[in-house]
């Protein structure tokens, strides 16, 4: 009896003490709350009004005839001449800090930009979140979307997971701002297609600005491909030319022929064939991706959703990487992504392909191949359509960042604004020179000589060159709802064949599986339209053999 | 333990600041925690949390029949087993061999504490680093030792080696705790008992396992529990020196709930996985503990 | 006999020298990996053969810096990650030791919450991260508790607070009986006895289990970094800003880590005396 008194008035003190916690949790809560609320709703009522006198009046507000920032291209002027209008209407009051959250290694490009703005606006503060992992941004992010704080105006994401961002609510839609502000997506100097269209799109709808481009391209070492020594050699052995590789078989007898050769880099390290990403983290799936595709896979069948990886090119895909697997260094199969940089700009790789960034990388005076790093297209597949072979070549697009206004912003059409000025033609490209991991993305770039001459001083001539084809037979990312788990599970299936504890065969089914079981968690139906809409953008040969083997 | 009832005082001083603590910081987030469980949502499902269909224990059927996520839980039990006992002998090892005073011994031990003083992510990239096939493990230790063989050592290719470089990455920076511990309480065995038996004729290693260990066996239990709770979240060795790798073959039940919450976008999964963990942890310890305490009694 | 002793005596050298030895190798790779320039951060051998100075002064001058590290560290400087750092787990540790200290001698003496409710402080060490943080973001910013100090404070603790509790109560298990009742006897009373005897007799587990606690929290990760955003950034979460375009920058996160753990050397060192007399009532009751 003493024990049951004993224990209830336990109980009874325990249960006191929670309630004067939760009261006091409460409480808090409570004093801050309305304040907050307060805030948000005039925010909004004043947003609103704005956007309603625009859609009255039927014209877009920023015909300013003077400019306001002479030097300046029209994109960045009418961002600037934007933000000049808010503050007059008192929607913004000079002092206001924007918020932008991104990955710590877009820092110093997103500096640059902030620089500028200075110049401009020097009355709106730029102040940004860094975090130094891409899954730490989307969980941020995504816990936005559900908390609502406010607590950043813009977020640099993936271009992968503006699905999910649109769906948590978080991306606010741009198409009003689109057209009040122009961006410059249409003309000579729009984002280059698809790319400019797929990273920014979902459904139908414009979410976010492009900031960058991530297309792969072949880097190799010019000095041993063009060596006349290992070209003869090369002749003798395989009764074939030492040169630039078209195809993956072709690269396969380099990488051997190379590995064979047991070369010694400067760092003292061997000099292998190649290396291509098979990293269980995230990034193995890029290289299965790019042969499967030019081989003429297809990712899921466009009437049913069912996963269509279980396939001959399915199984091509992993017969080549197999093939490479022992001219490559094991750290492709085990070490991070960042170490094929490493291993290229110590010169001891022949053939890799990576992001832009590689080629600044490899260029850099500290760079052991500085003078020697060669760039070309991706490999491609020899594929039979309609009795003749054909030469099919692709370019994976991984990742991509974009930016996004958050849709709990206080200020949202000034993060618009930021994102228009920073990703203007030429405020644009100095953000993408300054830094490392954004990369251009605008077809004036490329085309325009006083834009091109910059370009070329970063990235040099024959880098610019392969990269603006590169652009034009790039596919997409898996870029519907839940994209990166799709391709997380193709990363791991991947990552398990290279390094010999699954085969072939049952790596492909046991993905095809887990993308069913995705795929019926978003809907089928759903997933069906959005992957419909996203095989369009596929370059136009790789379609050519989806309609000759019926695929589509 | 005195045999009366607490004084209102204490009983209040031992009671009220800690569930005020931890009622008012963790019990909301831990029921709501225990709610999402039960429900089918993730923050991309277009709806908020608290719209969310509740699905009963389909979540935790789902669990239960995860080939991924039993591999997962029993490869954690395996390493938690691993590194702890391991952990153990080599820290009570420590601890009697620097028992006795010696010059420098102050600069020994602030010497072997310094792995506690690293954040787990830091000793994980050095690992990481050292094991590769580039590192100095493979290129000057092994090398030393066997010869150009120990080129051909690619660690983290092969699910086993994968694993004991984790293992090794643990006991480094977590042996010094067991250590910590140990050292303290030992060294504070009052030396009129060793004394005594000395004088009674018991040799030296009699004294330390009849004597000091037996006394010490209380904090010895809280060591090995605390420890074993902090093993079996290991997150940082796995995600940042294999990734799970090869394929998911050194995945750990924490690795996996992180990817099913973060990149497979399933907290309620997640949730309810963790639940089952939590619950099985539990019961484990608290056996262990009733084993090691309460037995007897 | 003599030589017999000798031979173990020598023994027990050599197994001490290898395993400091063993615990030095890899402190040993930190250390030069923190003056090593990007060339050198993959590589077999330990003593660099450029020795540089930049991973230092780029914690604390971002700015001055070109070529790799400067397109892609420019990272705020590291003073106020530290200074959140040392404030946060101060006064975490120094909460969590104290209603440790309270919760422990209630279990002990009287067993006040019972073993099974101390038991369950446990669970606290049990939560999964990874999940436990979505439900904590969506309670703290109902209380605006995010990127505040005072939020990861209350929340170290309460996740902290079990090893308070647990080595305290070893510690307090050891404390004779007897002395508080004399002091009883002549009429102190209970809170007077808690403060003024066994408070003093505590001291030692007071300071162990706080170097416990300050370094769980001061190696903390993943909580700090889902619940700040710029003001109460702490040190580990700062050091994973340290990545750039070819993957984390090893040398600037070695620098950072071996500054990071000046602090908790210097406390450790201090402290050592009382590891030694910690336990010294010994055992016996």
């Amino acid at each position: 009896m003493g024990n049951v008194n004993k224990s209830r008035r336990q109980f009874l003190i325990t249960l006191g003490s929670s309630v004067i916690a939760l009261g006091v949790g409460y409480f808090l809560g409570s004093v801050t709350r309305p304040a907050k609320e307060i805030i948000s709703t005039t925010t909004k009522t004043l947003t609103k009004t704005v956007t309603t006198t625009v859609t009255a009046t039927g014209t877009p507000t920023t015909t300013t005839t003077t400019p306001v920032a002479p030097g300046l291209s029209a994109v960045a002027q009418r961002a600037v001449a934007g933000v000049k209008e808010l503050m007059d209407k008192g929607v913004i009051s000079p002092g206001t800090t924007l918020r932008i959250l991104h990955v710590a290694g877009s820092r110093a490009n997103l500096e640059k930009a902030i620089e500028l703005w200075k110049q401009y606006v020097p009355e709106v503060n730029v102040e940004l979140i860094t975090l130094g992992q891409e899954p730490d941004v989307y969980n941020k992010a995504m816990q936005e979307a559900v908390t609502k704080t406010g607590s950043f105006d813009v977020v640099t994401i993936f271009s992968t997971w503006l699905g999910d961002v649109v769906e948590a609510g978080l991306a606010k839609p741009l198409d009003a701002y689109y057209s009040k502000y122009d961006p410059g997506y249409t003309g000579p100097c729009a984002p280059i297609e698809p790319l400019g269209s797929y990273t920014t799109t979902y459904k139908g709808k414009r979410y976010a600005l492009n900031l960058d481009s991530d297309v792969f391209t072949l880097s190799y070492r010019k000095d041993l491909l063009t060596n006349p020594e290992y070209q003869n050699e090369f002749q003798a052995q395989y009764g074939k030319q030492l040169k630039v590789p078209d195809t993956w078989e072709e690269l396969i007898d380099m990488a051997e022929f190379f590995t064979n050769l047991n070369l010694t880099a400067p760092s003292g390290g061997k000099v292998w064939g190649a290396y291509f990403y098979a990293e269980p983290r995230f990034a193995a799936y890029i290289t299965w991706l790019n042969i499967f595709v030019e081989a003429g896979g297809i990712l899921f069948d466009l009437k049913t959703m069912d996963p269509k990886i279980d396939s001959p090119e399915g199984r091509y895909a992993f017969d080549i990487m197999l093939k490479l697997k022992p001219y490559m260094p094991p750290e492709a199969v085990t070490a991070s992504w960042a170490d094929l940089y490493d291993k290229f700009v110590k010169g001891e790789t022949v053939f890799t392909a990576a992001w832009p960034s590689l080629t600044k990388e490899a260029h850099r005076p500290t760079s052991a191949v500085k003078d020697v790093a060669g760039s070309a297209l991706m490999p491609g597949v020899e594929v039979e359509v309609g009795g003749t072979k054909k030469l099919i070549r692709a370019a994976p697009n991984p990742v991509n960042w974009v930016g996004v206004v958050s849709n709990y912003s206080k200020y949202p059409e000034l993060g618009y604004l930021f994102l228009q000025f920073a990703t203007a033609p030429d405020i644009g490209l100095e953000m993408i020179l300054t830094g490392v991991i954004l990369d251009p993305f605008r077809k004036c770039w490329f085309t325009e000589p006083k834009y091109r001459s910059k370009l070329v001083q970063g990235y040099g001539e024959e880098f610019v060159e392969v990269y603006m084809q590169s652009l034009g037979i790039s596919f997409p990312d898996l870029l519907i709802r839940g994209g990166p788990e799709y391709l997380a599970k193709l990363t791991t299936n991947v990552n398990a064949v290279m390094a010999g504890t699954k085969d072939p065969e049952t790596a492909l089914s046991d993905t095809a599986s887990d993308w069913d079981s995705i795929t019926s968690k978003y809907g089928v139906d759903e997933q069906l339209a959005a992957w419909q809409g996203l095989a369009e953008l596929f370059p136009d040969d790789v379609k050519s053999v989806w309609k000759a083997r019926g695929y589509m | 333990m005195v045999n009366r009832p607490a004084p209102r005082s204490i009983k209040l001083l031992a009671n009220i600041p800690l569930n005020l603590l931890l009622f008012s910081v963790l019990i909301v987030p831990f029921v709501l925690m225990i709610y999402l469980a039960f429900l089918e949502w993730n923050p991309a499902s277009g709806y908020d949390w608290w719209k969310a269909p509740i699905t009963g224990l389909t979540n935790f059927k789902k669990a239960l029949e995860d080939a991924r996520f039993l591999y997962s839980f029993r490869l954690t039990m395996i390493y938690v087993v691993v590194t702890v006992a391991v952990e153990f002998l080599l820290g009570l090892a420590l601890a009697y061999l620097l028992l006795e005073d010696f010059p420098g011994k102050k600069l020994v031990i602030a010497a072997v504490i310094y792995p506690l003083m690293l954040p787990p992510v830091v000793v994980a990239t050095i690992f990481y680093l050292m094991f590769q096939d580039y590192g100095p493990i493979n290129n000057i230790f092994l090398r030393s030792i066997m010869g150009a063989s120990a080129l051909n050592l690619h660690w983290f290719l092969r699910p086993d080696t994968a694993f004991i470089t984790l293992l090794i990455a643990d006991i480094w920076q977590w042996t010094p705790f067991i250590f910590l511990i140990m050292y303290s309480a030992l060294s504070a065995v009052p030396k009129r008992l060793v004394e005594a038996a000395q004088v009674l004729g018991a040799g030296s290693s009699t004294i330390f396992w009849r004597i000091r260990l037996p006394l010490i066996k209380p904090l010895i239990i809280i060591a090995v529990v605390l420890r074993a709770l902090e093993a079996f979240k290991v997150f940082d060795y796995v995600y940042i020196m294999t990734g799970g790798g090869p394929g998911t073959s050194t995945e750990t039940v924490s690795l996996y709930i992180y990817r099913v919450a973060i990149e497979y976008h399933d907290i309620s999964y997640a949730a309810a996985m963790s639940l089952i963990v939590l619950a099985v942890i539990m019961v484990v310890i608290r056996a262990f503990i009733w084993y090691a305490f309460e037995r007897g009694e | 006999m003599r030589t017999r002793q000798l031979l173990l005596r020598s023994l027990r050298y050599i197994l001490i020298g290898v395993f400091v030895l063993w615990i030095l190798v890899p402190v040993a790779w930190v250390v030069t990996l923190a003056f090593k320039s990007y060339a050198e951060w993959r590589v077999s051998y330990f003593i660099p053969k450029k020795p540089t100075l930049d991973n230092f002064i780029v914690l604390f001058k971002p700015e001055v810096f070109t070529g790799v590290m400067g397109a892609t560290a420019i990272v705020e400087p590291v003073t106020k990650p530290l200074i959140n750092s040392i404030l946060i787990s101060a006064f975490s540790t120094i909460l969590a030791v104290i209603i440790g200290f309270f919760t422990a001698y209630g279990a002990s003496r009287y067993n006040t919450p019972g073993p099974f409710g101390i038991f369950f402080t446990l669970l606290t060490r049990m939560l999964p991260p990874a999940t436990f943080v979505t439900p904590i973001m969506v309670y703290y910013s109902s209380l605006n508790l995010l990127d505040q100090h005072f939020g990861l404070i209350v929340l170290y603790s309460s996740v902290t607070v079990t090893y308070g509790i647990w080595i305290l109560k070893g510690f307090i298990d050891a404390i004779p009986v007897e002395w508080e009742e004399a002091a009883m006897l002549e009429g102190a009373s209970p809170t007077r006895v808690l403060f003024k005897v066994v408070l003093p007799l505590a001291r030692p587990g007071l300071v162990v289990s706080a170097l416990f606690i300050f370094l769980l929290n001061w190696t903390e990760l993943l909580f700090a970094l889902v619940l700040t955003n710029i003001n109460a950034v702490t040190l580990p979460v700062h050091i994973s800003k340290y990545v750039g375009a070819v993957g984390q920058l090893y040398g600037p996160q070695a620098a950072l880590a071996l500054v990071g753990s000046i602090i908790p050397v210097v406390i450790g060192y201090l402290i050592q005396k009382h590891l030694v007399t910690g336990f010294t009532f010994g055992m016996v009751r």
